[in-house]
């Protein structure tokens, strides 16, 4: 049995799995098949200011070794999520490690949400700020997709709560590095990548796009070439911890993530394959490292030969 | 909950529809009439996620848990390829059911295209014998009608092009089968296209009866966690008046008095 423990800086996990946020709703949808303590840590579905509706349906389509989605943060708002025996009440019981996805139209509403969760932050292991959103009108990628723009919503969070930050970057920038940067400037402890890639799908027999919004994010296997990559790029790019996601099905997967320089990694579309997944590649790593006669994670990590 | 099921019969039913009969002893014994079973087909490499189909029957006894299905796409046309001895994982049963029929019941079922797949389990467990009626494009799409006529339901027919039964469609065929019920003991059990759930819904509110519609839409996870397949059911603490409803979890069954129409 490897050593997994992983240190994110200011938080330390036990395991480096971690659930890709919008992939895992609020953890209780899969407290039936597995303990979601036994995750290094729950990221939780998206939450703001207010109850969202989200986009009209259909709001997914399979492609290729992965899928489109334009959910477009459906959510219960702040109030609920504090307060509803579902959400919070239920993380807190459950103790799993969490970390709160948030998200707003403007600055304001990225503060609002991370100040109430400060207030209210037991059993708040960090915030994982969503500027990189495909599928909303207003906030999400058009505040990840300029660095100075990014830079101001990090900073503006940083303001009002002392959690741990990780500003979660999006996949459609010509320089990664350059955002990796300019969160870590901001005042980010992590940054994690990548969200889903924009993209679209074209019923032919009905000449419609396969999902209402016309354009999703893609997630699963075939993205994970580029999500390994841009992990790459940001880890030599910054000096705070990097968790990679995009396309991770295996342990083997996972692996390729941690030589790349990540600490910690996130399972998303894998989930809806199997509800198993995410223990799964925890497993799997392990395993790959006893194979391998690796003591610990930490030996691998950054570890890819140029 | 994930079951590794074999397939113990892969048959053609007519004209694209098939039947797949899986070894699914836990299932099998937990499934309630309207739930589904989320499934992964393996042999699909480069298709990862799950295709949901409602649970057709169950028999407790034997184990076996049986699907129907059209051949429409990727996950369908593989699954036809299954045979005998291949196996599938299997998630469920997933998702609410209809209310069983009590004694007093007289059911309704009223089904548009292979929605009748969905509810032979209600009707075979209803105590009290109604009548199925069955409302499809063309007579091709007409399927197990002798199934149902054999546990004891009437068949009524519509067909879009007059092929098969009443030319017209399945809510038209509504009234006849109110004539001469006591309309307090009347259920109506829906499944089908959602425009046809919709108006079938509406029908029986203006008729004050009660209704329980089985409504879905492109599913992915199937436990509650995507929010892909949210349909719009009413909320008065909404300002809209509406909320998006998970069917996998809070549905795939509405009480027709919970869905929103606007």
């Amino acid at each position: 049995m490897a050593d997994l423990t992983t240190d994110l800086g200011r938080i330390k996990l036990k395991n480096p799995v971690m659930t890709a946020s919008g992939t895992f709703g609020y953890g209780q949808e899969y407290d039936e098949f597995f303990p979601i303590s036994e995750l290094g840590a729950v990221v939780v579905k998206g939450i703001a200011p207010w109850q969202s509706h989200g986009n009209p349906t259909p709001r997914v389509a399979e492609v290729t070794s992965g899928m489109l989605n334009a959910i477009g943060l459906q959510g219960p708002g702040i109030d609920k999520f504090l307060k509803d025996d579902h959400y919070m009440p239920f993380l807190r019981k459950s103790g799993a490690t969490v970390i709160v996805n948030i998200w707003g139209k403007k600055i304001e509403d990225y503060c609002e949400v991370a100040a109430r969760l400060e207030a209210e932050s037991e059993g708040i292991e960090a915030l994982e700020i969503n500027v990189s959103c495909p599928n909303v009108k207003e906030g999400g990628i058009a505040f990840g997709t300029d660095p100075v723009m990014m830079g101001k919503v990090v900073s503006a969070v940083r303001a009002v709560t002392k959690l741990p930050l990780i500003t979660k970057l999006s996949p459609n920038v010509t320089k990664i590095a350059d955002f990796a940067k300019a969160a870590e400037d901001a005042g980010s402890d992590m940054i994690s990548l990548i969200n889903t890639i924009p993209a679209m799908a074209i019923d032919i027999e009905t000449f419609r796009p396969k999902i209402a919004n016309i354009t999703g994010g893609f997630s699963g296997p075939a993205i994970k070439p580029i999500a390994v990559r841009m992990v790459y790029e940001a880890s030599k790019a910054v000096k705070i911890p990097v968790i990679g996601m995009g396309g991770i099905m295996t342990g083997e997967d996972a692996i390729e993530f941690f030589l790349a320089g990540a600490k910690a990694i996130a399972v998303g579309t894998a989930i809806f394959a199997d509800p198993m997944a995410p223990i799964k590649v925890r497993d799997g790593i392990n395993a790959w490292l006893d194979k391998k006669g690796f003591a610990s994670l930490n030996e691998i990590i950054g570890a890819v030969k140029i | 909950m994930d079951f590794d099921c074999e397939i113990l019969k892969n048959e053609c039913l007519k004209s694209g529809y098939k039947r797949v009969i899986f070894n699914a002893p836990e299932i099998a014994k937990a499934a309630r009439g309207g739930q589904f079973v989320h499934v992964q087909i393996e042999t699909m490499k480069d298709r990862i996620l799950r295709r949901p189909f409602s649970i057709s029957n169950t028999d407790p006894a034997t184990g076996e848990l049986t699907v129907v299905y059209k051949v429409v796409g990727h996950g369908t046309e593989e699954l036809a390829r299954l045979r005998p001895g291949d196996h599938c994982r299997i998630l469920g049963p997933l998702g609410n059911a209809y209310t069983a029929p009590d004694q007093d019941t007289f059911p309704i079922l009223a089904a548009g295209g292979y929605g009748t797949a969905a509810l032979y389990l209600v009707a075979k467990n209803a105590p009290r014998k109604g009548i199925l009626l069955l409302g499809a494009r063309t007579a091709d799409d007409l399927i197990l009608v002798e199934e149902f006529e054999k546990i004891g339901f009437e068949v009524r027919i519509a067909t879009n092009d007059g092929s098969a039964g009443q030319k017209g469609f399945v809510t038209e065929l509504l009234d006849g089968a109110l004539a001469g019920q006591d309309p307090e003991k009347c259920t109506v059990y829906g499944c089908g296209p959602t425009p046809m759930l919709l108006a079938l819904g509406k029908l029986t509110l203006e008729k004050k009866i009660n209704a329980e519609l089985s409504l879905d839409q492109h599913m992915c996870c199937g436990v509650g966690a995507c929010f892909a397949c949210v349909v719009k059911v009413k909320d008065e603490t909404s300002p809209d008046g509406w909320r998006y409803s998970r069917s996998c979890k809070e549905g795939p069954v509405y009480n027709a008095t919970e869905v929103y129409y606007g």
